[in-house]
C-alpha cells in the first residue's frame, strides 16, 4: 500500500516549461490568477483557456493529466454551480419549480464561476507538475527573502519544506513497518465503522510520533554537527538565476494581463 | 591533534540522581592516528565522541582540539570543521533530499561561494566511491552507501578529524565492509585522524591504538595486539575478543605452546601448523 508513493505530481521533462526558473513559475502563476479575475466577457475567457491550453501544450504534458487533477474540486464546482443557478436574480426564467428559480443569468454566473475555479487549479497544478518539489522550495525562499526584514523567517521555512521532503519517505517506510508489527501482534487495521478504525490506528500512530521525534533530536545534532547555525551567513550550491528564456515568460503573462485589462476597463490612450 | 585532560562530564537523570558518564579521562590523540575506542552499552565511549567537537562540554577538565578549547564558544565552529562526526543511524543525519544537495550542506552552512561548492562535492563523492549517485535520493540507497554519503558530507568540509560513533551499528556485513575500507582509505590516502567508535572488536584490528572504555573511565590502550590479548580483562568489562584471540588463550591453558599475541584467524591457523 505504501510503495511506489511519488512526491507531490512532478513529472520530470525538458521542456520549455520545465526549465524556467521557479520563481518565474511561481510568478507567473500568481499573474495569471490575478488576470482570471480581470475577464468578464466571453471573449476574454477564450482567450485564458487558449492560454492555458498553449501553456499545457508548451509543457508537453500530457492533456488527459493535467487535465485530471481537477477532478478532487467536482464538489466544490457543482456547489458553486448550483448556489449561483438558484441565487442570482435575473429577469429570463429558464425553469421554475415552486421556490427554485433558475435564471439565464444564475447559469451564466455560475459557469463563469466554475471555470474561473478550473483555469485556477490548471494553472496551479502545470506549476507542480513541472518543477520538483526541492526547486520549488529553493524558489519560495528566494522570493520570500525580501520580506525577511518584516520578520517572515523565509530560510527556516525552507529549511523545513526540505526536511519534511527528505523524510516523508523515510517515514512511511517507518508506518509500513510497524503497521506490519502492530498487525503480527493481532492489531486490526482494516475492518470496522470509522470511529473503530480510527482508535486501532492508535498502536501505529504513537510509536511513529515517539520515533519521528528521535530522529528529529538526532538530525539536529548531525546539523549541529555539521555547523549548522541558521541562515545567516549560508550560501548555496546552485544560486538562482534569470535567463533570457524567463524574460520571454514574464513578457508573455505580462501581454496577457495587459490584453485583459484594456478589454474590461478600456484602454486610457484609445477608447473601444 | 586532540588533548584531553581529565575529563569529567556529570548530569542529572530523570530521577535527579548524578550520572558519572565520564569519571577523569585522558588522552592524548596524535595527528595521522587511527584511534579505535570500544567498550559495553553505557562505558562513555559515545559521550566521549561529542566532547570531542563540542557538541557537549566538559563539566570538569578540557579537551582541546588544535589548540582551540572545546569551551571557548568563539571557536565552537572552527572545532566542528576541523573534527567532523558520522552518527549511528545513517537516516537520521541526512539533510537534503538529493545525495549531492546534502554533501553541499555543510559547505552552504560554513559559507563557502556558490561555484567553489561543487568541485568540493564532487571531489567528496569520489573520496567515498559514490559519484555516480550524485543525483540519487538517499531513502533508495542502501544502508552502507547512506553511511558513505554521510562521510562525504564530513569529508566537504575538509577537516582533519573524522570521529565515527558506531557507524556500522546498524549495517549489514557488507555495508560494515564497505565502511571500514572507506575509513582506512581516507587514513592512509588522506593522513586524516580517524576516531572509531564500535562494539565490533573485528573492526578495531585496524586501528593503530585501541582504546577500552568502561564505567567512563579508560580501563586500558595499547596496540591491537597488546589490547585483545588480554582476553580475560576484556571479558571481565563485558566485551568479548576476537574469537581467534579467545581460542588461542584457551589452548594455551591447556598446555599449547602458542605465542601471546595471536588475534587474528590467520595468525592463529599459522601457530597451530608450526
Amino acid at each position: 500500500m505504501l510503495n511506489n508513493i511519488t512526491l507531490g505530481q512532478y513529472f520530470p521533462g525538458t521542456s520549455f516549461v520545465h526549465r524556467l526558473d521557479p520563481r518565474t513559475k511561481l510568478l507567473a502563476t500568481m499573474l495569471f490568477i490575478i488576470a482570471i479575475f480581470f475577464a468578464q466577457t466571453p471573449l476574454a475567457y477564450a482567450i485564458l483557456c487558449g492560454f492555458t491550453l498553449f501553456v499545457i501544450l508548451l509543457s508537453r504534458l500530457p492533456l488527459l493529466m493535467v487535465l485530471k487533477s481537477v477532478k478532487p474540486i467536482w464538489i466544490i464546482l457543482v456547489l458553486t454551480l448550483g448556489i449561483h443557478m438558484f441565487t442570482t436574480p435575473g429577469e429570463t426564467v429558464v425553469y421554475q419549480y415552486s421556490f427554485l428559480t433558475i435564471t439565464q443569468e444564475g447559469l451564466a454566473m455560475g459557469g463563469k464561476m466554475c471555470l474561473r475555479l478550473i483555469l485556477l487549479l490548471l494553472f496551479s497544478s502545470i506549476l507542480t507538475f513541472t518543477t520538483s518539489p526541492i526547486v520549488l522550495t529553493d524558489g519560495i525562499e528566494n522570493l520570500l527573502r525580501p520580506f525577511k526584514s518584516i520578520g517572515v523567517p523565509a530560510h527556516e521555512l525552507a529549511m523545513m519544506m526540505t526536511i519534511a521532503l527528505r523524510f516523508i519517505p523515510t517515514l512511511l517506510e517507518e508506518t509500513d513497518r510497524i503497521m506490519k508489527a502492530q498487525t503480527a501482534r493481532g492489531a486490526d487495521f482494516e475492518s470496522g465503522n470509522i470511529f473503530e478504525r480510527v482508535k486501532n490506528m492508535l498502536p501505529l500512530l504513537i510509536p511513529l510520533f515517539i520515533s519521528a521525534f528521535r530522529r528529529a533530536d538526532d538530525l539536529a545534532v548531525a546539523m549541529e554537527a555539521r555547523c549548522y547555525r541558521g541562515g545567516e551567513g549560508r550560501t548555496r550550491m546552485h544560486e538562482l538565476c534569470y535567463v533570457g528564456r524567463d524574460y520571454v515568460a514574464f513578457a508573455g503573462v505580462l501581454a496577457l494581463i495587459v490584453v485583459l485589462a484594456v478589454m474590461r476597463w478600456g484602454s486610457p490612450l484609445i477608447k473601444i | 591533534m586532540i588533548t584531553i585532560e581529565n575529563l569529567k562530564h556529570y548530569y542529572k537523570d530523570i530521577d535527579g540522581n548524578e550520572v558519572r558518564a565520564l569519571d577523569g579521562v585522558s588522552l592524548d590523540i596524535e595527528a595521522g592516528e587511527f584511534v579505535a575506542i570500544i567498550g559495553a552499552n553505557g562505558s562513555g565511549k559515545s559521550t566521549l565522541a561529542r566532547h570531542l567537537n563540542g557538541l557537549l562540554v566538559p563539566t570538569e577538565g578540557r579537551v582541546v582540539v588544535d589548540g582551540m578549547d572545546t569551551l571557548d564558544e568563539a571557536k565552537t565552529w572552527d572545532i566542528r570543521q576541523a573534527v567532523g562526526m558520522v552518527f549511528q543511524n545513517p537516516d537520521n543525519q541526512i539533510v537534503a533530499a538529493i545525495v549531492e544537495e546534502d554533501v553541499a550542506f555543510g559547505l552552504e552552512n560554513i559559507g563557502v561561494p556558490g561555484p567553489e561548492i561543487r568541485p568540493r562535492v564532487e571531489k567528496a563523492l569520489a573520496a567515498v566511491g559514490m559519484s555516480e549517485y550524485a543525483k540519487h535520493a538517499p531513502h533508495l540507497l542502501s544502508g552502507g552507501q547512506k553511511q558513505r554519503v554521510a562521510i562525504a558530507g564530513i569529508l566537504g568540509l575538509e577537516p582533519k578529524c573524522i570521529v565515527l560513533d558506531e557507524p556500522t551499528a546498524m549495517l549489514d556485513p557488507q555495508g560494515r565492509q564497505e565502511i571500514v575500507s572507506t575509513v582506512k582509505k581516507l587514513n592512509q590516502e588522506k593522513k586524516i585522524t580517524i576516531v572509531y567508535i564500535t562494539h565490533y572488536m573485528e573492526e578495531a584490528l585496524e586501528a593503530s591504538r585501541v582504546v577500552v572504555m568502561a564505567q567512563g573511565k579508560m580501563q586500558f590502550m595499547g596496540t591491537p595486539k597488546e589490547v585483545f590479548s588480554r582476553v580475560e580483562e576484556l571479558e571481565a568489562l563485558g566485551l568479548e575478543a576476537p574469537l581467534a584471540a579467545k581460542v588461542a588463550s584457551e589452548l594455551r591453558k591447556c598446555g599449547a605452546k602458542l605465542p601471546k599475541d595471536i588475534i587474528t584467524e590467520e595468525e592463529l591457523a599459522q601457530a597451530l601448523c608450526q
